[in-house]
């Protein structure tokens, strides 16, 4: 059967030769639960937007439950389920009167639409609450009446976009505890992007990581940890960073390679925990004073920082439009300063 | 399509029922104006009480026994600009809390989106404008000046009133619609709207006596959209009114439904670019 999501070369420019996503290419598996991890910023959402018929595609190809997006935007629709990021429930209406709106627009069948909505209400743990006015819901019932809406026609393909963003631990372990279960009931694809690398590292089969509209890497979590080639030990030395310090810690037993970043040596080791003993005291004996020495396990950070050369943030801000447009409107006003 | 346009509207009009506000604060006004301008300008007075005086009046008001009943008649046709006001805002504050992209993600058209909003416009002035008509003949009987229906009852005049309520909010409900899909910000649009709701009641008929109207003011009300609504309304309430007007109720109707049409090929545009995928 053919890949639910498949895109090739997908671009976004934006005005002012702006790209948001630069040449993206994406394979989901049928029943894969599929992680799209990056930074704010990074073209996570343009890239979901672009894949559920929602923005235009500048260039490239995205075929979608069998259609193509750019052709068939409103079958695609059909076919899918989407949880966005942030609200989309009408907080004058019930939970139980958005669901009534959803299956109308979404097509449910009239006379499945009553025990879908209330089997939902069930499964998602808010059929208490269903008569009451959205506005009146805590956060975690609000991302779970999103969930709900977003599969109340059983979608192949369900789309999450940072669907935990803003919710606590326990939040987020209960809004994923429904997703895997729905997952497995209705053996739904599952397209989820998300900044939370634990979160990614736990629920997903595989993993793609985009940065700057790129993307950077792809594998499962195993398979990408496993690129690192071990455990990472940083050392933080108080003054010298210079090349002698490099090459002594190249020097050292089961080292396979040293990196620089942010003032510090990133010192990649199969067994971390022996190194370090011989570290610290091959530093001492060469005079050189640490301020820090620390032991990472194979991480999705890790991952991130090993191919994209810079820490994993998860503070920027922006997403990609706002920064998109933002860098647009600043091209465009260094213009008219120009002319 | 039509299932989702019923369910589409049904969300508009239990917003609007649950917006307790924006109903008060679409009667606040035509019932403020009603209480304060209509009883404050009482210009029969002004006429000798005589014969004569009470023709001249009726001239003047075009068939309207009272200023206060030529003026009630007014503000039934103003609450369809000020009740149709809170369906293009809650475009904006739909677009704010996220429904209307949550709605531009469903399979729904953009004609349901939009007929939806249009409907529920539509439909919420008929029963404020019956409200204020009612309210208008209550005053009456409380020792001030009421609405003096003298035309006879009959269902044909009730259904061009109400035709004339639900064409003339067809259209204010289209320009509203037009600024909330074009424009991001409530205080924009609260701006906007504010710019064009007093000058387009100015220019009207609906306050100023027609007969003590400048020739020049004649012309720009006689295309004004609320004096046509107006028109049509004062005919069908004040006996021998017909006589003071050009044009039949048909032919106010078709003027009101030309600038209906008018405005809804503008929001129709407006809405569907701003529903399609974005650029």
């Amino acid at each position: 059967m053919a890949d639910p999501v498949l895109a090739q070369n997908l671009e976004k420019v934006y005005k002012g030769n702006v790209h948001a996503v630069n040449g993206v290419d994406i394979q989901v598996h049928e029943g894969e639960l599929y992680g799209f991890l990056g930074p704010n910023g990074a073209g996570k959402t343009t890239t979901v937007q672009m894949l559920t018929g929602n923005l235009r595609i500048t260039k490239g190809t995205a075929t979608v439950a069998g259609l193509d997006v750019a052709k068939n935007p409103l079958k695609v629709k059909e076919r899918i389920g989407l949880v966005f990021q942030e609200g989309t429930a009408d907080p004058d209406l019930t939970g139980r009167e958005n669901l009534e709106l959803a299956a109308a627009l979404f097509r449910v069948p009239l006379r499945e639409t009553k025990s879908t909505i209330n089997g939902l209400l069930e499964r998602l743990q808010i059929a208490d609450a269903a008569e009451r006015l959205v506005k009146t819901y805590s956060g975690g019932m609000r991302r779970r009446l999103e969930l709900a809406v977003g599969i109340i026609h059983s979608p192949s393909v369900l789309f999450l976009d940072e669907p935990t963003l803003g919710l606590d631990p326990q939040g987020r372990a209960g809004f994923w505890k429904y997703v895997l279960q729905l997952r497995t009931d209705r053996k739904m694809t599952v397209f989820v992007t998300t900044h939370y690398l634990d979160e990614a590292d736990e629920m997903c089969d595989r993993i793609s990581i985009i940065d700057h509209g790129k993307i950077v890497a792809t594998g499962t979590p195993s398979e990408l940890k496993d690129k690192l080639g071990g455990d990472i030990v940083t050392v933080r030395p108080v003054s010298k960073t210079g090349p002698e310090v490099e090459t002594l810690l190249r020097g050292l037993p089961g080292v396979t390679a040293v990196t620089m970043a942010d003032g510090a040596f990133r010192v990649k080791v199969q067994k971390g925990e022996e190194l370090i003993p011989h570290l610290v005291d091959a530093c001492t004996r060469a005079g050189v004073a640490l301020a820090g020495v620390s032991l990472k396990r194979p991480s999705l950070d890790e991952v991130f920082l090993e191919f994209t050369g810079r820490e994993f943030r998860e503070d920027e801000g922006m997403n990609a439009t706002d920064r998109a447009v933002r860098m647009g409107q600043v091209q465009q006003a260094f213009g008219r300063a120009r002319r | 399509m039509i299932r989702e346009l019923g369910a589409l509207t049904r969300r508009e009009l239990k917003r609007l029922a649950r917006n307790p506000q924006a109903i008060a604060t679409s009667l606040m006004i035509p019932i403020l104006y009603l209480l304060l301008f209509g009883q404050a300008f009482d210009i029969g007075a002004a006429f000798p009480n005589t014969p004569a005086g009470h023709a001249e009046l009726l001239v003047t008001l075009r068939g309207a026994p009272t200023y206060f009943s030529y003026f009630s008649a007014g503000m039934v046709g103003f609450v369809a600009v000020t009740a149709t006001l809170f369906v293009g805002a809650n475009v904006i504050f739909d677009r704010l809390f996220g429904v209307l992209k949550r709605t531009a993600a469903s399979p729904a058209t953009a004609t349901s989106i939009f007929g939806a909003r249009l409907l529920a416009g539509m439909l919420q002035p008929v029963g404020l404008a019956f409200l204020v008509l009612g309210l208008a003949v209550l005053v009456g009987h409380l020792g001030l000046s009421g609405l003096q229906i003298t035309a006879s009852f009959s269902i044909i005049g009730i259904g061009e009133i109400v035709l004339a309520i639900l064409i003339l909010s067809a259209m204010f409900a289209s320009l509203f619609l037009a600024i909330g899909f074009s424009i991001e910000q409530p205080q924009s649009y609260f701006a906007v709207v504010n710019a064009i709701n007093l000058p387009v009641l100015l220019t009207s008929a609906a306050l100023f006596p027609w007969g003590l109207m400048p020739a020049w003011f004649k012309d720009v009300a006689s295309y004004n959209p609320i004096t046509l609504a107006v028109s049509v309304i004062r005919e069908n309430l004040f006996a021998g009114a017909s006589g003071y007007y050009p044009y039949g109720p048909a032919i106010y109707l078709g003027g009101l439904a030309a600038w209906a049409i008018a405005m809804f090929i503008l929001a129709t545009f407006l809405a569907r670019r701003a529903l399609a995928p974005r650029a």
